[in-house]
C-alpha cells in the first residue's frame, strides 16, 4: 500500500510547466464527400486546452504557442484529423466521413482504446441504435445486436428486465446476469419492484448514452475479476462536444397491444364441450348456459376485458456543447407508457448532467449526475399459478359468464369469481379481472441518484492520475392494496402492504495510466489501479389487514391489524488492486495482460482475497511486408488474429453473510423466538472461468465489409450449488452453498458489418451476427445426479443432470392418444405405455393389456426431454438511406431449442377451464379418430399435462422476428432563420413487428422464471409479447 | 506549479484514507440475525430457542393447520368447493403422489423441527456440560427445556408415522419406517440415511417421551402456558394416543389412569386440572385455554398458519377453496342428532352447503388449533378397557364413553346393555370420535389404527371417489420425491 502511495506522489511532483510565445494559424476546413466548407469544427492544439471552431465559411484562425506540435480537427460524424504545424501559418483540411468507424475509440475496462488496438472481444452497440426504439430500458433493445449476446424478453409485461446472457449460461445458481457498469460505476440491476415490476436499467435514459461495450472474453473482463464471469457491458453516456450549442429533441408517441393470443372456444363450442366432457365423465349434471339482462345468452371473450392498445409517448430534449476549456451535455427526459395489460403503466422523469472542465494543462475535472423518477402499476399479471394473474385469467374463464352480474354488480363470490349459476361451482376460485383491476393496486416507486465525480491531473504527457467516485442510491416502494370486496384482499377483509428498500453503494477508483511510445514504433500503455466498493441495503414491510372502512386503500388508512412486518438489513464490499500492461511493436504484434486482485467481505475469514487475470496476444498480418507485397492487401485489410487465455470469477451468488451459522428470530404466537435458519459455508469461494478465445478480425474490399469472428470456451468450475440435503436432515432450505459443480460453454461467432452502398446520397449498410453455441454441465455436487427445478414452486418443469445442458425440460413422456380408446398414452420408466382413464376406478392401466399400471409421477417416470437452450442464435440488422429517407429492419433469431409450452396444459384441461378451439374441433370422438387430443372427461387433469409435464407440451421453439421496423424522413434546415432546425426527422416504427415460428404458444421468446438458470425455456400462463407502433421526430437545432 | 502542488497534496491525502475502515468493511456482522456462537448466552436465549421449536412445529404444514386439513379431507365427512391443487384437493381425491407438493412439504416441515429440536438438545447438552450455563439457567429447567424438546421429537416422529408409514399392528411394526434423525444437521455430511422399521422408530417415540415425563414440569403458572407448552399431562396424553395406535390395550389403560379417576368427575388428579369443559363451543373460542386443552397451537392476528394453510380457509364458509361436509347417509354429519351441541357448530350457507364453525375467521386467523384433548384421552381409555379387558363392555368403560358424549348430548347416555357385542362398543367409540373431533385430524389416524378402509365419498360437484382399501397403494402416502432424490439410502414405502 505504503508503496503504491509513494509511487503516486514521486510521480505527481515531478509534473513542469512550459511557457511559450505564439504564433496566428490561419485556414480552412472542407468536407471530403460533397467538398463544402464545414462550419463549426473544433480546432484544438493537441494536449493543450486552447481551441476554436470554424466560421459559417469554414474558415478558422488560433492563436498557439511556438511550442505546439499538432493541431487536431474534430467534428462528429467525422474521423478526428491531426496535422503535423511544421511552422506552417496556413493550414486548410479536408476531413473524412467517418462511415466504417475504423478509428473509433472504443471504450474498454478503465479507459479507451482505438479499435483496431483492442485484442480482445468486444462489441460496441451504439446509442444511436436503440435511441428511438420504443422499449423501457437500454437492455431491452440489444437484443440481435451484439454476437454472443442473448436477450431474452421474458413477456410483455411493461419494464420487465429482459434475460441478457453473454455467450450462454454461465452458472446454475448464481446470477448468469453479466456486471453492468455506467460511467465506470457498477450499478444495480434487475427487478427492484413488487407486483409492479420494475427494472433497474430503466433508470437510465436510452436516450443519454452514448455507447454499450459487451465485453465477453478474459481479455477484456479480467481487470473486473471476480465478477466477470458473464461478461460485462459498459454503458457511456453522452458528453458535449462541439463548439456550438447544440440542442436535439427526441419524441415518439405509439400503442402497444398483444399479439398471437390463442384460439379459445366461442362460447357455444365451450357448452357443447364441456357437457360432452360431463357426459363422458360419466355424470348426469349438464352446465347451464346464463343469460344477460336482455334474456340472451351471456357470451365473454375475456381479453377484451384485460388487454387494451395502451398509449405510450416520450420525450428527450438534450443541450449539448463546449467550450475550449469545458463541455456539458444535459438532458432531460419525460417517459409515459401505458402497457397492453389494462392498468399497467410506467412513466420515468428523469434529468442528467454530465460536465467536463479542463482547470489547466494538467487537471481536469468531471461530473455526471443523473437523476430518475420512476414509477410503474401493474395488476397481477401472472406467470404461473397466481389465480390473480390476469394473462392466466384471459384464457382461463368460462367464456359463459360475465364480469357483471345482470344487476350491474361484480360477478363475485367470495375472493373468486361466481359461478352465475352455470352449475359450476358458487365459486370458481380465479378472480374477477375486471373487478381486481378496479379495486386492487400495485406500485413501484423509485428514485435513483447515479452520479460520479472525476479528477484527473496529467503532470507528465501520457502520465494520468484519476480518481472516480461514484454512488448509485436506489430507493423504492412497493405498495399493494386489495381490496376486501373479493380477490387476494377478501380472506384478510383488506391489505395494504408497503415495501420499502433503500440501497446505496458508493464506488471509488484510483487509477495511474501511462502511455508512451518509444523508438517510433514500440508502444506501452500501464495501468495500476485500487477500488473500493461498498453496498448497504435496507429494507422493511410493513402490512395491515381488516380495513376499518372501505374508503381506505392505502396502508396509512385505518386498518384493525398491523401485520410483522418484514425487512432486511445487509452490507457488503469489496476491495480490489488492478494493473494491465499493453503493448504493440508497430501496431503489428499486440501482447496485453491484466490482473485483479478481489476481496469480497461475504467470504469467511482468512478467505477473502483471490486474484484473477487475463492475457491476449494479437497478429496484425496486414502490417507485413510479406502481405503487404502480396496483393491480399487489394482484398482483404486489416487481418488480425487473436487469442487470449483468462481466469475471472463470479461472485453474484455469495451472498452477504453466506459462510456463517445463523439463528433468526419470530414469534411462538406471542413470544419471540430463535431458530436456526442458516447453515452456513465457511468454506465458500466464488466460481471460476476460464475462458479461451481465438479471434480473427478483418475488413474486405477497403473496409467494406469488416468482420469478427471468434471461437471461444469458457470452462465454468466451483459452481456454487446448493447442495441439496436430504429433506429429512431438516437443514434450513434443505441446501447447503458449496463450490462443486463444473460446466462449459463453447461456440463460434461471428459478427460481420457490410456497407453495400455509402454514397453520400445513398447508403444502405447490413450488420450480421451469428453464435453458435454449446453448454454441458460436467458436474454437479458429489451424490447428486439432477438438480430439478420448479416453475412457480409448483410444477417440476426443469432438470439439470450431467452431460446436458442446464436447465433441461423436465417431461413424462407421452405418445399421443390411443386412436382405440381416445386415451393418452404415457410412458412410464420401465418403457412401458400407459393409458390414464380419469373416470374409471381403475385409472392407469397398461396399453398392452389393460391391466392396472402403478400411477405415472414426475418424480419417478420424468426424463430430461429436451434442451431450452438455443444452439445458434443472432441478428440481422439493414438500414439504409436514400436522400432524405431512411429505413430500418432489425431481425433477431434463435433456433435449436425447445420450450414448454405449459399454458397448452392449460387450455386442454378438462375441468371447467376455457379450451382452445382446437380442442373443440380435434379431441377424440371415436375409435379410430388420429388425433393429439385425447377423450375430453370432465375433470381430467392428467391426461394434457396439468398434474405433470409432458412431452406432448414441448416443442421446438425456433424463431426469426422482425424486432423493429422503422421509416423516416429528414428535413434539413428547416426554417434557418426562424427556429433554425439543422435537421428535423419523422419516423414510423414498428416494434415486435412480426414473428416467424412454428411454435403454437403465444411466443417462444418467453421466460416464465425470468431469469432462472435452473428453469430456463418456460411458457406456463405467461402474458403474451407486445407489439408498439410508434411516430416520433428527431429534431436537432 | 502551484496546482500540481495543490493536486498532488490532494491526491496524497486521498490515497491516504484508503487505509481506513476496512476491517470493519471487510468483516461485517450481520444485523438481524444472530450467531450460533451466541445463542446459549442467556436465559432469554435460550427459552426464545425453546419457543422457537413450538413455533417449528406450529408451522401452517404441520401443526398449525395442514396436518388435521389432510388427515380430515383424505377420509370421508368432507367436500371441496375447488379443484385446487394447493388446497389439498389431491390429498382429497387421493391422487397424491411422490412430486405432490402436500406429501414433500409435510415431510420438510416435521423432519425441520425435528432438526430444530435436535440442533437445540445438541447446543443445550454442550453449553451445559462445558459449565457455561451455571448461573444462567438452573437443573430444573435445563430438565424442563430437555422434556420439552423430547416430547416435540416424539409428536413429529409420530405423526410422520401417521402419513408416510404402514400403521404399526400390520406386522407388528415390521415395515419400514421413516429414516430417524436424532443427531443435530448442520452440515452437508450425513445425506444417506436408511430408513428405521416402525417398531424402531415407535421406541424411539416412547423413549423420547418416557425420558420426557419425569423431566417435566407438573404445571405452569398461566393457562396459556398450559395449553401452549408441554407439562407432565402433555407427555401422558401423547402417550395414550400412542400406545393405542401400537394397540398396546394395557399401557394405554396405564398411562390414562395416571390423569383420568376411576369415576367421574374426570379430572386430571396430577398436575394441570385437566378436565372436559362444560360447554363445547367454548373450546374453540377466544381464550382457547379450557382445561380440556391438554396441547393446542396458539395463533394471533400476526402469527398465524398462513394463507391456504391456516384453518379456516378449510374449514370456514368463507372461503373459495373450503371444504364443507359430506351429506350423504352413513358420514357424520347423518349421524349427529339435531340437539347435539357439536351439530350447533355447524352452519347451512344460503347453498345449501354446511359447513364447521370451530374456525372462521378468515380476516385474522387468530383461532387456535387444537392437538390433543381431555375427551381423547377420555375415549382411548374407554376403548382400551374394553379391547384390553377381553371385551367385555364396562360400566366404567360405559362411563367414559358417555362422559364425553352426554357433554353435548343431553339425555344421550348409553347403557352396558346397548351393546350387544364389544365391536357394537367399539363402534360407538369410533363414531364419538368421529363426530367429537370432526375437523381436527383425528379422523385419519383412527382409520389407520383399527386397518379400515378409508370410506369412498361423493359430491354432485366433484363427483366419485372410490374406497381405498388396507391394500392399496393410496392408504398411506409416498415417500417424498425429495427424499427419494437425495437420501440414496431411503426406500419407497410400497
Amino acid at each position: 500500500m505504503k508503496k503504491i502511495l509513494g509511487f503516486f506522489s514521486l510521480l505527481l511532483i515531478t509534473g513542469s510547466l512550459v511557457m511559450a510565445q505564439t504564433v496566428q494559424i490561419t485556414g480552412n476546413v472542407k468536407g471530403s464527400e460533397d467538398g463544402l466548407a464545414m462550419p463549426g469544427v473544433f480546432v484544438q492544439v493537441k494536449g493543450t486546452t486552447i481551441g476554436t471552431i470554424t466560421g459559417l465559411d469554414g474558415n478558422y484562425a488560433i492563436a498557439v504557442p511556438s511550442s505546439a506540435q499538432n493541431l487536431v480537427f474534430s467534428f462528429v460524424g467525422f474521423v478526428t484529423h491531426e496535422e503535423a504545424i511544421q511552422g506552417r501559418t496556413r493550414i486548410d483540411v479536408v476531413l473524412k466521413q467517418d462511415l466504417y468507424n475504423v478509428d473509433e475509440v472504443v471504450v474498454v475496462a478503465y479507459g479507451t482504446q482505438q479499435r483496431r488496438d483492442i485484442a480482445g472481444a468486444i462489441t460496441t452497440v451504439k446509442g444511436d441504435a436503440i435511441r428511438s426504439v420504443p422499449v423501457q430500458s437500454f437492455d431491452q433493445a440489444l437484443s440481435g445486436k451484439a454476437a454472443g449476446v442473448s436477450i431474452t424478453m421474458p413477456n410483455g409485461v411493461l419494464n420487465n428486465p429482459p434475460v441478457i446472457r453473454i455467450r450462454g449460461f454461465n452458472s446454475i445458481t448464481s446470477s448468469s446476469n453479466p456486471l453492468i457498469i455506467v460511467d465506470g460505476v457498477p450499478v444495480f440491476t434487475g427487478n427492484v419492484g413488487g407486483t409492479a415490476i420494475q427494472n433497474a436499467l430503466a433508470d437510465i435514459n436510452p436516450s443519454d448514452i452514448q455507447s454499450m461495450e459487451v465485453l465477453k472474453d478474459a481479455s477484456a473482463t479480467a481487470l473486473y475479476g471476480s465478477r466477470a464471469a458473464n461478461g460485462v457491458i459498459i454503458i457511456t453516456t453522452r458528453r458535449g462536444s462541439g463548439a456550438r450549442t447544440r440542442v436535439t429533441y427526441d419524441g415518439y408517441a405509439g400503442w402497444t397491444e398483444p399479439y398471437r393470443m390463442f384460439d379459445l372456444m366461442n362460447p357455444e363450442q365451450y357448452f357443447n364441450h364441456k357437457n360432452l366432457a360431463l357426459e363422458n365423465a360419466g355424470s348426469s349434471a349438464r352446465l347451464v348456459w346464463p343469460t344477460d339482462a336482455s334474456g340472451k345468452p351471456i357470451e365473454t371473450y375475456w381479453p377484451d376485458y384485460i388487454y387494451q392498445k395502451g398509449f405510450q409517448q416520450s420525450h428527450s430534449i438534450t443541450a449539448s456543447g463546449s467550450s475550449p476549456t469545458t463541455s456539458y451535455f444535459l438532458s432531460v427526459g419525460y417517459t409515459d407508457q401505458n402497457g397492453m395489460f389494462k392498468k399497467n403503466f410506467y412513466d420515468r422523469k428523469n434529468a442528467r448532467m454530465n460536465l467536463d472542465h479542463n482547470l489547466n494543462k494538467y487537471m481536469k475535472i468531471g461530473a455526471s449526475i443523473a437523476y430518475t423518477n420512476g414509477y410503474t402499476e401493474s395488476p397481477n399479471t401472472g406467470a404461473s399459478f397466481a389465480t390473480a394473474g390476469a394473462a392466466r385469467l384471459a384464457f382461463v374463464l368460462p367464456p359463459i359468464i360475465s364480469p357483471y352480474l345482470n344487476d350491474g354488480s361484480y360477478n363475485i363470490s367470495g375472493s373468486g369469481i361466481g359461478g352465475m349459476g352455470t352449475g359450476l361451482s358458487a365459486s370458481l376460485g380465479y378472480h374477477n379481472p375486471v373487478a381486481i383491476f378496479d379495486l386492487n393496486q400495485h406500485t413501484t416507486e423509485s428514485e435513483r441518484l447515479l452520479a460520479t465525480l472525476s479528477a484527473s491531473v496529467e503532470p507528465l504527457a501520457g502520465l494520468v492520475f484519476k480518481t472516480v467516485y461514484g454512488i448509485d442510491n436506489l430507493a423504492r416502494e412497493a405498495t399493494t392494496f386489495w381490496s376486501p370486496v373479493t380477490g387476494n384482499g377478501y380472506g384478510y377483509n383488506g391489505l395494504a402492504s408497503n415495501d420499502f428498500s433503500r440501497n446505496n453503494r458508493w464506488t471509488w477508483t484510483n487509477t495511474a495510466n501511462y502511455n508512451k511510445t518509444f523508438f517510433e514504433r514500440l508502444t506501452v500503455g500501464l495501468l495500476a489501479g485500487i477500488e473500493q466498493q461498498r453496498t448497504v441495503g435496507v429494507s422493511w414491510e410493513g402490512w395491515k389487514t381488516g380495513v376499518s372502512d372501505p374508503f381506505f386503500t392505502q396502508y396509512q388508512g385505518s386498518w384493525s391489524t398491523a401485520q410483522i412486518g418484514g425487512g432486511g438489513y445487509g452490507e457488503n464490499y469489496y476491495i480490489s488492486y488492478f494493473g494491465r500492461v499493453n503493448t504493440n511493436w508497430n501496431r503489428k504484434y499486440y501482447l496485453e495482460g491484466s490482473i485483479r486482485r478481489d476481496g469480497f467481505s461475504g467470504l469467511s475469514r482468512g478467505n477473502k482475497f483471490g486474484t484473477f487475470g487475463g492475457a491476449s496476444l494479437m497478429w496484425n498480418i496486414s502490417r507485413e511486408d510479406f502481405v503487404a507485397n502480396s496483393g491480399i492487401n487489394n482484398i482483404f485489410s486489416d487481418i488480425r488474429f487473436k487469442a487470449s487465455y483468462g481466469r475471472v470469477g463470479n461472485m453474484f451468488g455469495i451472498g452477504n453473510y453466506s459462510s456463517l451459522f445463523l439463528y433468526s428470530s419470530s414469534l411462538y404466537a406471542a413470544v419471540p423466538t430463535l431458530y436456526f435458519s442458516q447453515a452456513g459455508n465457511a468454506d465458500l469461494q466464488w466460481e471460476t472461468s476460464d475462458k479461451y478465445d481465438l479471434g480473427l478480425s478483418f475488413g474486405i474490399l477497403r473496409d467494406k465489409i469488416q468482420a469478427d469472428i471468434n471461437w471461444f470456451y469458457n470452462d465454468v468450475g466451483n459452481l456454487i450449488l446448493n447442495v441439496p440435503q436430504s429433506p429429512s436432515k431438516g437443514i434450513p432450505g434443505n441446501s447447503i452453498p458449496a463450490n462443486v459443480g463444473s460446466m462449459y460453454n463453447t461456440g463460434l461467432e461471428l459478427q460481420a458489418t457490410s456497407y453495400n452502398i455509402a454514397r453520400p446520397n445513398f447508403s444502405w449498410t447490413t450488420t450480421f451476427n451469428i453464435t453458435f453455441i454449446k453448454n454441458e454441465v460436467t458436474e454437479l455436487a458429489p451424490g447428486v445426479d439432477e438438480l430439478r427445478a420448479t416453475t412457480g414452486g409448483l410444477e417440476t418443469t426443469n432438470i439439470t443432470v450431467v452431460g446436458k445442458p442446464v436447465g433441461n425440460l423436465l417431461a413424462v413422456e407421452t405418445r399421443g392418444v390411443d386412436p382405440t380408446t381416445g386415451r393418452r398414452i404415457f410412458v412410464n420408466k420401465a418403457g412401458k405405455e400407459v393409458l390414464y382413464s380419469h373416470e374409471a376406478a381403475q385409472r392407469w392401466t397398461f396399453r398392452s393389456d389393460g391391466s392396472a399400471a402403478p400411477a405415472i409421477s414426475i418424480a419417478t417416470d420424468g426424463v430430461p426431454w429436451a434442451s431450452p437452450l438455443p444452439k445458434v442464435y443472432g441478428g440481422l440488422d439493414n438500414s439504409v438511406a436514400y436522400k432524405n429517407f431512411d429505413f430500418a429492419v432489425n431481425l433477431t433469431y434463435s433456433l435449436g431449442f425447445y420450450v414448454y409450452a405449459g399454458s397448452k396444459a392449460g387450455i386442454r384441461d378438462q375441468r371447467w377451464w376455457n379450451n382452445s378451439a382446437e380442442v373443440a374441433e380435434t379431441a377424440w370422438k371415436k375409435a379410430g379418430d388420429i388425433t393429439n387430443i385425447p377423450k375430453p372427461v370432465w375433470g381430467d387433469n392428467v391426461s394434457n399435462g396439468s398434474a405433470m409435464a409432458i412431452s406432448e407440451n414441448i416443442e421446438r421453439g425456433d424463431y426469426v422476428k422482425v424486432r423493429n421496423i422503422s421509416l423516416g424522413y429528414a428535413f434539413k434546415n428547416v426554417m434557418p432563420d426562424v427556429l433554425n432546425i439543422e435537421r428535423l426527422r419523422v419516423y414510423a416504427q414498428v416494434f415486435n413487428a412480426y414473428l416467424f415460428t412454428k411454435y403454437s404458444g403465444s411466443d417462444p421468446e418467453v421466460s416464465t422464471n425470468a431469469d432462472s438458470n435452473l428453469a430456463p425455456g418456460i411458457d406456463r400462463n405467461t402474458a403474451p409479447q407486445a407489439r408498439t407502433y410508434s411516430f416520433g421526430v428527431n429534431i436537432s437545432f | 506549479m502551484k496546482n500540481i502542488l495543490k493536486g498532488s497534496i490532494i491526491f496524497t491525502l486521498i490515497l491516504l484514507m484508503y487505509g481506513c475502515s476496512q476491517e470493519e468493511f471487510m468483516n461485517p456482522v450481520p444485523k438481524t440475525s444472530l450467531s450460533d456462537l451466541s445463542v446459549f448466552d442467556n436465559k432469554t436465549r435460550i427459552e426464545a430457542q425453546v419457543n422457537g421449536m413450538y413455533a417449528s412445529l406450529k408451522s401452517g404444514q404441520h401443526l398449525g393447520g395442514r396436518f388435521h386439513v389432510y388427515n380430515d379431507v383424505r377420509c370421508d365427512n368432507f367436500i371441496p368447493k375447488s379443484t385446487n391443487l394447493v388446497t389439498c384437493y389431491a390429498s382429497w381425491n387421493h391422487s397424491v403422489l411422490a412430486g405432490t407438493n402436500e406429501v414433500q412439504n409435510l415431510w420438510g416441515a416435521v423432519y425441520s423441527t425435528v432438526n430444530v429440536v435436535n440442533v437445540f438438545l445438541e447446543g443445550l447438552a454442550q453449553a451445559w456440560d462445558e459449565g457455561k450455563l451455571t448461573g444462567v439457567i438452573t437443573q430444573s429447567e435445563y430438565d424442563q427445556y430437555r422434556s420439552e424438546s423430547y416430547t416435540i421429537r416424539a409428536i413429529c416422529y409420530f405423526n410422520l408415522m401417521q402419513m408416510y408409514s404402514k400403521p404399526y399392528h400390520v406386522g407388528n411394526g415390521a415395515n419400514q419406517g421413516v429414516p430417524l434423525r436424532i443427531k443435530a444437521m448442520k452440515s452437508a455430511e450425513e445425506n444417506d440415511l436408511a430408513p428405521s422399521t416402525v417398531a424402531e422408530v415407535y421406541t424411539q417415540i416412547l423413549k423420547d417421551l418416557n425420558d420426557a415425563e419425569p423431566l417435566a414440569v407438573a404445571s405452569y403458572s398461566t393457562d396459556v402456558l398450559n395449553t401452549t407448552r408441554v407439562h407432565k399431562n402433555t407427555i401422558i396424553a401423547f402417550k395414550t394416543r400412542v400406545y393405542l395406535h401400537m394397540h398396546n390395550w394395557t399401557q394405554v389403560v396405564t398411562e390414562s389412569a395416571k390423569i383420568v379417576p376411576a369415576a367421574a368427575p374426570y379430572t386430571s388428579p396430577a398436575g394441570v386440572a385437566n378436565t372436559l369443559h362444560s360447554d363445547y363451543e367454548e373450546i374453540f373460542r377466544s381464550p382457547y385455554t379450557t382445561k380440556e386443552s391438554i396441547f393446542s397451537m396458539p395463533m394471533t392476528s400476526t402469527n398465524n398458519a398462513g394463507t391456504q394453510s391456516h384453518m379456516a380457509h378449510y374449514f370456514g364458509s368463507g372461503s373459495d377453496e373450503s371444504y364443507h361436509l359430506n351429506l350423504n347417509d352413513g358420514y357424520a354429519f347423518a349421524a349427529l342428532e339435531d340437539d347435539d351441541a357439536r351439530k350447533e357448530m355447524l352452519y347451512t350457507h344460503t347453498d345449501g352447503k354446511v359447513f364447521l364453525t370451530k374456525w372462521v375467521d378468515q380476516a385474522t386467523r387468530a383461532e387456535w388449533v387444537p392437538v390433543i384433548r381431555y375427551a381423547e384421552v377420555l375415549l382411548s381409555r374407554a376403548e382400551a378397557l374394553v379391547r384390553g379387558g377381553g371385551g367385555t363392555v364396562t360400566e366404567q368403560a360405559v362411563n367414559l364413553l358417555n362422559a364425553v358424549r352426554t357433554r353435548s348430548l343431553t339425555g344421550g347416555d348409553y347403557d352396558p346393555a346397548d351393546f350387544a357385542t364389544a365391536q357394537d362398543f367399539y363402534d360407538a367409540v369410533l363414531l364419538e370420535r368421529n363426530l367429537e373431533f370432526l375437523g381436527e385430524g383425528i379422523r385419519n389416524l383412527d382409520l389407520m389404527r383399527l386397518g379400515l378402509p378409508i370410506p369412498g365419498k361423493s359430491s354432485p360437484e366433484m363427483g366419485t371417489v372410490a374406497t381405498i382399501l388396507t391394500t392399496g397403494p393410496s392408504y398411506i402416502w409416498p415417500v417424498p420425491a425429495s427424499e427419494l432424490n437425495y437420501n440414496n439410502l431411503m426406500t419407497p414405502n410400497n
